[in-house]
Order: C-alpha cells, then sequence, then structure tokens
C-alpha cells in the first residue's frame, strides 16, 4: 500500500503573497514537496474551495501553514477552519507571527483607515464616499464580505499555533528545512520558533564590531559606509542585534540595515522596547541637549522598533482617541 | 509551583506597623497566595524570637522561600537572610515587602495602607517564587600592592605598607623619589625643612626589603580584578615586566598652573615676575634675588594665580594662601628692609595652626592688599623715573582705592592642577575624572580615598589640591584599607552580579562599553562576552541593555521584576 | 466604586529608594497609591517594565534614580536618563498621555521630594483619569 500522502494546505489573512512566493523560491524542492505532499488549499497557487476544507475531518491535515496576520472576519474564520482540520498549524511568517507590516495599522484607527482610503483621498471621485459595509442588500439578495477588524491581530491570537517561522519572508532554506523537519518528524517542543537560529544577526553577520558609540544617526543613502564595519557603530540604524538571525544576514549584506523581521531573541518579551533600550545605550552623550540632538537624526523610531511586530507588542496598539 | 513552600511572615513592629496596618488581614492574605505553605504575624520579626520562628519553620515545615512582610530592606535583609543561612536555607531565597518606611509611616488611611501592604507583599510572594539559590565566589587576595607615584603620597603608603610586613612596587616616571616636595624648601605653617622630610621617607623607603623602587618605570597596563591584578610595568621604554599585585595606590600628583597662560601677570615677559616654584629654588639655593642680581627692595606676592578663576580653574588649590604668608616671612626675615605686599582675594586659614600663622604674618609689617574676585591686579614695567622695576595696580577692596604698589620681584602663587597625563593613568587603572581632571573618590564624605574601581585607591593630590597633613592621612588611610583586606586572605565575592549566558550571546558587544568597572570582557576568539563576577557590581545596565537578553541580572531578573510587577498591580 | 490611580515606581537602591526611606524615617505623608519595585540602578530599568506595568493595570509609572552626577555605579542615571526620550514617542504612539510616565532625580537627603513627587504625580493621574490601557487590554476579545 502506497504511503499516503501528507496532507497540506497553505494559506493567506493579510498578506502581500512574499511568503507563498518564498514557498516557491525553493525551486526544485517544491517539486520534491509535489511529490509527497497533496496541497489541499493554496489560494495563490492551486484550485481549491474552502468547502472542501470544511468536509475534511478534523485533524486530516498534516499541516497547514498560515501566512499573513488577521485583519478581518475571513482571516479569523479560515484560521479557525484550518486549526480545527489540521494536526499542525504553523503561523507563517512575520505576519502570522507578530502581525506583520500590516500591523502598522495598529497604530492608528479603524474610522482613519477608512476615511484614508475610502474618503479622503486623491483618487477617489468628489462626492463618492462609499465605505465597505459586511452586508447589502441588491435585487432582494444580502450579498456579505468580510468584516474589517478594528486592529491587526496575530495568528495565536485567534487560534491555538504549533509552531512559528518568522521572516518577511521566511528564508527559502529555511522554509526547506522546517518542511523536511515536517516531514521527518523531527520538530522541537510545541510552540518553538523553526527555521531560524536561538542567536540573533550579529552572530552570523560577519561585519567588524569594536566600540558602539554614536554621535549621530545616519539613512543609508547619507554616508559612503565601510561595508566591512558594523553598520549601528556607522550610526546606521540596524536591529540586527535584536533580531533573530536565520535570514543569513540578507539585509546587512546588502548594506541596508536589518529591520526586524525575523523578529525579537528567545526570552524577550517586547522587540521593540528591546530595541529601545538597546539603541539608546549607544548614543555618546551625558547632555540631555545633546541626546535629543542625536535622537533628532532618527526618523520615525516608532515604526521602525515596530515595523514588523507591533501587534505582538506588550501595548499592542494605539489606545483610545 | 507544586514544589514552593513559601513562608510569608508579617511584622507588626510594635505599632509602628499594626497601628496602622491590619497585619492579621495581610497574613490571612499572603496564606490564600500560591504557593504559601505558612503564614505568621508577630510583634517583632527581627527579633531573636522572631528570626527562630523563620529558622524552625524552615526546619519543621520545609520551606524553601521566605518573605518579610516589614521595615526595608536596607534595614533587615541581612538580618533575615541570615537567618535563612542559619536554618541551611540559600540567604537568596529571601525577599522582603516594605511595609513600614514605604508604607505605615507615610500613609494615615488604614484601609489603603492595609491594601497596599496586600500588594506588597503578593510582590514579594511571586517575586520569590522566582528567586535562585545563589553562591558567592572566594578569589585570592595577592599581597603585593603597586603605588603609581614616588612622592609624599606614594612613599608614606609604601612605607605603611612594608612595615605592615607586605611587599610593595613603587613605580615612578622621574629618575628619582620625592616627587613636588623636592621643589620645596620649607613649610608653612611651621617651616620644617620639606627636603629633610622627603629624605626621611626615601631612606626609609631604601632600606626596607619590602618595597621595591622602580624608576624611570612606567605602568602600561593593569588586567584583572582586586586581589587579581596583573600590572605590566617598563622600565626606560624596555621590556615589560608583569607583576601580580592585589591592590593599587594611585599617587601620581599634581602639576603647577602655567602662570604664562595669565597674560596680564607677564610672566615669561616681565624678567622678576616669578612663580612659587621659581621661588622656592632661590630659597634652596639660599638666595633671594631679582634677575640681574639685586636684593629686592620691593616684593609682592598674588595668591590665586589660575585658582578661583572663571578663566582658569574654579577651585581652590588649598596651599597657596599659607604659602603665601610663608613667602612674606621668608621675605622679611632674609631681607628685613623689603616692602612686602600680599594681593590676595581671600584668606584660606583653615589648618591647624593656620589662623595663628595669619596673625604673626601681619605682625612682621606685610601689607595685605585685597581685591574682588573676578577682578585682578595688573603688572607694568615702571617707568625710568621710579625706584623700583615694576608697577602693580589693584582696586583694593577694604580701603576702596586704586592703588599703585612697586615692586620689584613679584611672586605668583600658581595654583595646582591635574597632570596632562592624568587621563591616561585614568584610563588604565579604570577610574573617573572629574570636569578638573582630579580623580574621583568612592564617595566625597564617607570614602575619600577609594574609588568606585574595587581595589584601586587614589591619595593625595592628584585627587584634588591638598597639603602635606591631608596627603599624608590620605595615604595611611589607603594602606589601612589594603592592609585589612590582605589580613582576610580572600575576597568575598557577592552572589549578586550579571552574568552572560552563552548560548544566548551574538558577540554585538554593545555592554562592553556600558560597564562603569570595565566587568566585561568579549573573547575574540569566542566572539562572545562575558562578565567577570569580583569586577561586576549588579547594577544592571548591561542587563537591560543587552539587545539579546542574554545577560541575566542575577536576583534582579526580567522574570523577577515582571513579577513584582504582576504582584503590585492587585 | 471611584476611581484611585495606581502608580508604579521604580527606584534605584542608592538614592531614590533611600529617599523614599527617609520620608518615612520622617513620617512625611504622601497617597498611598504608589507602589515601589526596587532596582539597585535606574540603569537596570526596561523599557518593557513601563510599558508592562501600563499593561497589567498601572494608570501611571515613576522611575527615579540619582541626581546626574550622584549615581552609585558612575553613570547608570545617564543611561536611564538616554532610553526615556526614545520611550516618550513610544507612548506617544501607543496614545499614552505624557503625563502617566515620570522620570526624577531623588537624591538619598531628600524625603520630602520623594513625597512631593509622588503626590504630585498622583494628583495627575487622578485628573487624566483611569489609562485607557487598563480596560483596553484588560478583555481579551477580538474586537470586531
Amino acid at each position: 500500500m502506497a504511503t499516503k500522502k501528507l496532507q497540506v494546505a497553505l494559506y493567506w489573512g493579510a498578506a502581500c503573497g512574499g511568503c507563498d512566493v518564498a514557498v516557491l523560491d525553493t525551486n526544485e524542492f517544491i517539486l520534491t514537496v509535489a511529490e509527497v505532499a497533496d496541497i489541499r488549499l493554496w489560494p495563490i497557487a492551486a484550485d481549491g474551495k474552502y468547502k472542501d476544507i470544511e468536509a475534511l475531518a478534523d485533524g486530516e491535515l498534516d499541516l497547514s501553514l498560515y501566512n499573513g496576520a488577521v485583519r478581518n472576519s475571513e482571516n479569523e474564520h479560515i484560521a479557525k477552519l484550518l486549526r480545527k482540520k489540521s494536526k499542525l498549524l504553523v503561523a507563517f511568517g512575520s505576519c502570522a507571527h507578530m502581525g506583520g507590516i500590516p500591523g502598522l495599522a495598529n497604530l492608528v484607527s479603524k474610522e482613519d483607515i477608512f476615511a484614508t482610503a475610502y474618503m479622503a483621498n486623491a483618487s477617489i471621485e468628489p462626492g463618492n464616499k462609499v465605505v465597505p459595509r459586511p452586508t447589502t442588500q441588491i435585487n432582494g439578495h444580502t450579498l456579505e464580505i468580510p468584516t474589517f477588524y478594528r486592529r491587526v491581530y496575530r495568528l495565536s491570537d485567534v487560534v491555538d499555533v504549533d509552531y512559528f517561522v518568522p521572516g518577511c519572508p521566511p528564508e527559502p532554506s529555511q522554509i526547506k528545512n522546517v518542511l523536511l523537519a515536517v516531514v521527518k518528524g523531527e520538530l522541537p517542543p510545541k510552540k518553538s520558533v523553526v527555521g531560524a537560529s536561538e542567536r540573533t544577526l550579529c552572530d552570523d553577520c560577519t561585519r567588524k564590531k569594536t566600540e558602539k558609540k554614536v554621535k549621530r544617526f545616519y539613512r543609508p543613502w547619507e554616508i559612503i559606509q565601510d561595508s566591512e564595519r558594523c553598520l549601528l557603530e556607522q550610526g546606521i540604524v540596524c536591529m540586527g542585534p535584536a533580531t533573530r538571525s536565520g535570514c543569513g544576514v540578507r539585509c546587512p549584506n546588502s548594506n541596508q540595515g536589518c529591520r526586524g523581521c525575523y523578529g525579537p531573541g528567545p526570552g524577550v518579551v517586547d522587540h521593540g522596547a528591546k530595541f529601545l533600550s538597546a539603541l539608546s545605550s549607544i548614543i555618546d552623550s551625558k547632555d540631555p541637549k545633546e541626546i535629543d540632538a542625536i535622537l533628532g537624526t532618527l526618523p520615525d523610531f516608532v515604526s521602525i522598533a515596530y515595523r514588523f511586530g507591533l501587534p505582538a507588542s506588550i501595548l499592542q496598539r494605539r489606545h483610545g482617541a | 509551583m507544586d514544589d514552593l513552600k513559601i513562608g510569608v511572615y508579617v511584622c507588626n513592629c510594635g505599632t509602628n506597623i499594626a497601628h496602622v496596618i491590619d497585619a492579621e488581614s495581610v497574613r490571612a492574605y499572603a496564606a490564600t497566595l500560591p504557593g504559601v505553605k505558612i503564614a505568621r504575624s508577630y510583634r517583632y520579626m527581627c527579633s531573636n524570637p522572631g528570626q527562630e520562628m523563620i529558622v524552625e519553620d524552615i526546619r519543621s515545615q520545609g520551606l524553601n522561600r521566605v518573605v518579610v512582610a516589614a521595615c526595608s530592606p536596607r534595614m533587615h535583609e541581612k538580618t533575615f537572610r541570615n537567618a535563612c543561612r542559619s536554618a541551611g536555607l540559600n540567604p537568596y531565597l529571601c525577599d522582603m515587602a516594605n511595609i513600614r518606611e514605604q508604607c505605615s509611616w507615610v500613609h494615615s488611611d488604614s484601609v489603603a495602607a492595609t491594601e497596599k501592604a496586600m500588594a506588597l507583599t503578593r510582590a514579594a510572594v511571586l517575586r520569590v517564587a522566582c528567586q535562585e539559590p545563589l553562591a558567592g565566589l572566594t578569589a585570592e587576595m595577592c599581597p603585593t600592592t603597586l603605588v603609581l607615584g614616588g612622592g609624599i603620597a606614594g612613599l608614606t603608603a609604601a612605607l605603611e605598607l612594608a612595615e605592615g610586613g607586605f611587599p610593595v612596587v613603587i613605580v615612578e616616571r622621574a629618575d628619582k623619589l620625592g616627587g613636588n616636595l623636592t621643589r620645596v624648601d620649607l613649610t608653612a605653617p611651621h617651616f620644617d625643612s620639606a627636603r629633610d622630610l622627603v629624605r626621611e621617607r626615601i631612606a626609609h623607603v631604601r632600606s626596607n626589603p619590602n618595597i621595591t623602587v622602580m624608576l624611570h618605570s612606567e605602568l602600561r597596563r593593569l588586567s584583572g580584578f582586586v586581589g587579581n591584578f596583573t600590572g605590566e610595568i617598563t622600565t626606560n621604554g624596555g621590556k615589560p615586566t608583569h607583576v601580580k599585585l592585589g591592590n593599587v595606590v594611585v599617587a601620581t600628583g599634581y602639576k603647577e598652573f602655567d602662570a604664562g597662560r595669565v597674560t596680564h601677570f607677564g610672566y615669561g615677559k616681565l624678567p622678576n615676575v616669578i612663580t612659587s616654584f621659581d621661588f622656592e629654588r632661590m630659597l634652596r639655593a639660599g638666595r633671594i634675588e631679582t634677575r640681574d642680581g639685586r636684593l629686592p627692595q620691593y616684593a609682592a606676592i598674588i595668591h590665586c594665580v589660575g585658582s578661583r578663576s572663571e578663566e582658569f580653574h574654579g577651585y581652590c588649590s588649598r596651599v597657596c594662601c599659607m604659602t603665601a604668608l610663608k613667602y612674606a616671612n621668608e621675605l622679611k626675615s632674609a631681607i628685613p628692609t623689603c616692602y612686602v605686599s600680599d594681593l590676595y582675594i581671600d584668606m584660606h586659614a583653615f589648618g591647624k595652626g593656620c589662623e595663628d600663622f595669619y596673625k604673626r604674618s601681619s605682625e612682621v609689617k606685610t601689607m595685605f592688599l585685597m581685591y574682588g574676585k573676578g577682578d585682578h591686579p595688573v603688572i607694568r614695567r615702571a617707568g625710568s623715573g621710579d625706584d623700583c622695576d615694576m608697577l602693580i595696580e589693584v582696586e583694593e577692596r577694604l580701603s576702596g582705592e586704586h592703588i599703585e604698589i612697586p615692586a620689584d620681584l613679584v611672586i605668583l602663587l600658581v595654583g595646582m592642577e591635574a597632570r596632562k597625563d592624568a587621563t591616561d593613568v585614568a584610563r588604565l587603572v579604570n577610574i573617573s575624572q572629574d570636569k578638573s581632571g582630579w580623580f574621583i573618590e568612592s564617595h566625597p564624605k564617607l570614602d575619600p580615598v577609594a574609588t568606585t574601581t574595587d581595589g584601586v585607591y587614589i591619595v593625595g593630590t592628584c585627587a584634588s589640591p591638598k597639603d602635606i597633613p591631608d596627603t599624608v592621612a590620605q595615604a595611611r588611610a589607603a594602606a589601612a584599607r589594603i592592609l585589612a583586606k590582605i589580613a582576610k586572605g580572600k575576597i568575598e565575592i557577592d552572589g549578586v552580579f550579571a552574568e552572560v549566558r552563552e548560548e544566548q550571546c551574538s558577540g554585538c558587544r554593545m555592554c562592553n562599553e556600558l560597564c562603569p568597572y570595565s566587568a566585561i570582557e568579549f573573547d575574540a576568539d569566542k566572539r562572545r562576552s562575558h562578565v567577570i563576577p569580583a569586577a561586576c557590581k549588579a547594577c544592571g545596565a548591561c542587563v537591560a541593555a543587552c539587545p539579546s537578553a542574554a545577560i541575566k541580572g542575577r536576583h534582579f531578573t526580567d522574570t523577577q521584576i515582571f513579577a513584582q510587577i504582576e504582584g503590585v498591580l492587585l | 466604586m471611584s476611581y484611585e490611580p495606581k502608580l508604579v515606581g521604580f527606584l534605584c537602591n542608592w538614592c531614590s529608594y533611600t529617599g523614599a526611606d527617609l520620608a518615612g524615617t520622617s513620617r512625611i505623608q504622601y497617597p498611598p497609591n504608589i507602589r515601589i519595585i526596587r532596582v539597585m540602578c535606574s540603569a537596570r530599568i526596561d523599557p518593557s517594565f513601563v510599558l508592562q506595568s501600563l499593561g497589567k493595570g498601572a494608570d501611571g509609572v515613576l522611575i527615579c534614580g540619582c541626581h546626574p552626577g550622584d549615581c552609585h555605579y558612575s553613570e547608570g542615571n545617564y543611561k536611564a536618563m538616554r532610553r526615556y526620550p526614545l520611550l516618550k514617542r513610544l507612548l506617544d504612539a501607543y496614545g499614552i498621555e505624557p503625563e502617566r510616565v515620570r522620570l526624577a532625580w531623588v537624591s538619598a537627603s531628600v524625603g520630602q521630594r520623594f513625597a512631593d513627587v509622588v503626590a504630585d504625580m498622583t494628583e495627575r493621574l487622578r485628573a487624566l483619569g483611569p489609562c485607557r490601557v487598563k480596560t483596553a487590554l484588560q478583555t481579551d476579545q477580538i474586537e470586531r
């Protein structure tokens, strides 16, 4: 009797498609996957209907990779559906893991988002201020679209998640590692972060590190960098010291500061707060005025610190007005 | 959580706590908290019966954690830790809730205070559950001391240590011992010979077998920590000698202020404007004369050159006023017909015998002229018709008049300032300098010879301007501290320090520069940092800054603090 | 039940905690809303402590350290000071009023100053009302 193929689903919540593309970026490996697995749902790449998933027995799916954040009721609904039908549910990519870039929407309110997207916008016809509504009556029929939630959630905020694969997107070689581990049954304890290192980028980064003291911060285009030397030491903001490694140091190797997409290292409660503490520590001044001037060269710190993980932070979102 | 057996003790402190806080309610509440096996309330927990209660409960109830809700831990943390220790429980498995100094003594609303006491107790219970047994470390105490500088401070410290029976190495940059005192003739206020003073010290040093003198030598590097330093010393720039050391006494002294910087005094231009050290040379040679070999008919002494000035140094150099009086006396004694003027801002005569000295000096017919701070006398060449070499103009405060005085010789009392190499020394031994360059002591009142780096002491004028009595006192004080340490034989390193968890450290190196004690070293081969426990003072700066959360602040871990946060927000 | 602000205070052992103890020995009274957590140095304070305090129901957070230049560990208070501006930016983004988090220097020898700081801050928190975070995060409900 032939070995039963692995039953796999891939789904995207509030996503950009990058994580799915990353899976495809495993190149020939995907063919191996196709040999050992039946992909029952993969909206970007294959045919498959929700009702087919609903028809499965609980736990019939061996593995579901859910990328994207939970922004609306459909995202939540499918998350719960896949949880029910899967043995293993993996939060795949930054958005599912920590909320991702869509999570930055938590800095504003749903009303502000709708106003900007649908009402006060140069590309909208004047007078046409139509805002999406969950239900609409047309010709005696009720049409429904998903409800846009008041804020962005991580996958683990709505369902129990077994593993987290970080990255925006996860590095294809890491995706390979994770899939192989699933196939071989060689996974670490539940709730672990997989496909990543237990240390931060500095461990894998080959740039030389000496003394971390800065008198000002620079945008990457403002200076000619020394490509051998630590970016932070040159005043270029790099979240590498506070961010889990495993991505192959892609950004610093391309002369850009790490943006933190793999999330914090183990044991760190709040990624942005931890980076804040570290970054403040390298400011080379004791004078409040000078400190302010140095920090003035650091624009929009909040979006730097929480680019990928605002919903995962302690306070999660903007509160009140 | 299952194997936690916490004992909670709510102290009444007589009525100090009990008159505001309902101790019994706090006790009853504590009994409901997770992991609490026993909760008691007692009059005086710090008393012998109180402590014995804890000891007995640890033994009979198998308690493995203790919380005492009572006074401030700054008061009795040691007491209760000792109680735990004597019962065989690691002393770091104990926590306190401050419900006296920070509760019953500052709040009068009984209900609110009791509720707050419950919250604080809960925080302590949640924290103690996360506390871990900690062991201190012991290290050897090397009995050899390095004395940096062979002036009066260094010589005194070295002798004290050597006579105590322990080896000392004096490292002196110059080619002879004695320092700045060898440039001085007599000392104020009693006109003792500085030369005799120094010679006597040097003779003792030379004849003491415990002291090794290294002249023309410099300390190049100091590594390690108290009791276990290694000093790298070069002589004449040659190959370094490595010396094992327990402690270091920094006695590098001062240099005098460069009078040439005060242009309105004309030092370097007017040939008969000299500094105090120039004058000492004359006194030692036994001949006071002007540049062209004449006895001065008019002499003027000016205080505060480079000191108490907005332009140069704001501080007072302490010794100059009495030195000025010394010169006034010596001038009058050597040349009785000489008119001596003393131009000063204030007369600082605070030392033993100094007020009397001031009084006596005014009796030898010195003319004292006071000018204002921020103001200054101006010296210019006299005209051909004048019977003196120079004229000094001064706005005299006591008379309120603009006065012009003649002078054939002007002595500038130059202040003390930090040596140019002071910053190098500070970096070498890991101490700090204040904004004037003086080395900083551990506490200006309570600990004036120690520094924030254990095992490194600062004595004499390298720490601040001072006279010989104070210098000698400091030198002996540092020696006494070191002797006490050596007597103990070993050093105890407290169990509370930061530690880098290597499996988490990514080698980002953010911590190395942060530590005020240079206690975090980077291993370039392993690409990991590690903390030297003996050098760590557990401030926690590195713990908060570490972006990998790799540094654990023993006894003040993130987990414990988060537990306290949850606990207080009842 | 009327609103009583909850204030969490992080005090450094050598200056501010001692100053608070001194307020106690001097019997200087101040409002009971503050709950103090002792650390050895203000440099130990990780910004996440402040965020966690607000997240767990505090209406305000007070961080106290030694006066600049007086730190027992040489420059720990400067380290705390350097973290503060960016923390303020975060709090602003989170919609938390700036008066809710304060950094104050309290020396060991002035108990009255500690009491004044606490009284002042408690009143400000009373005027501001409960911190919005409290109610928002205490529900695990998905806000649909």
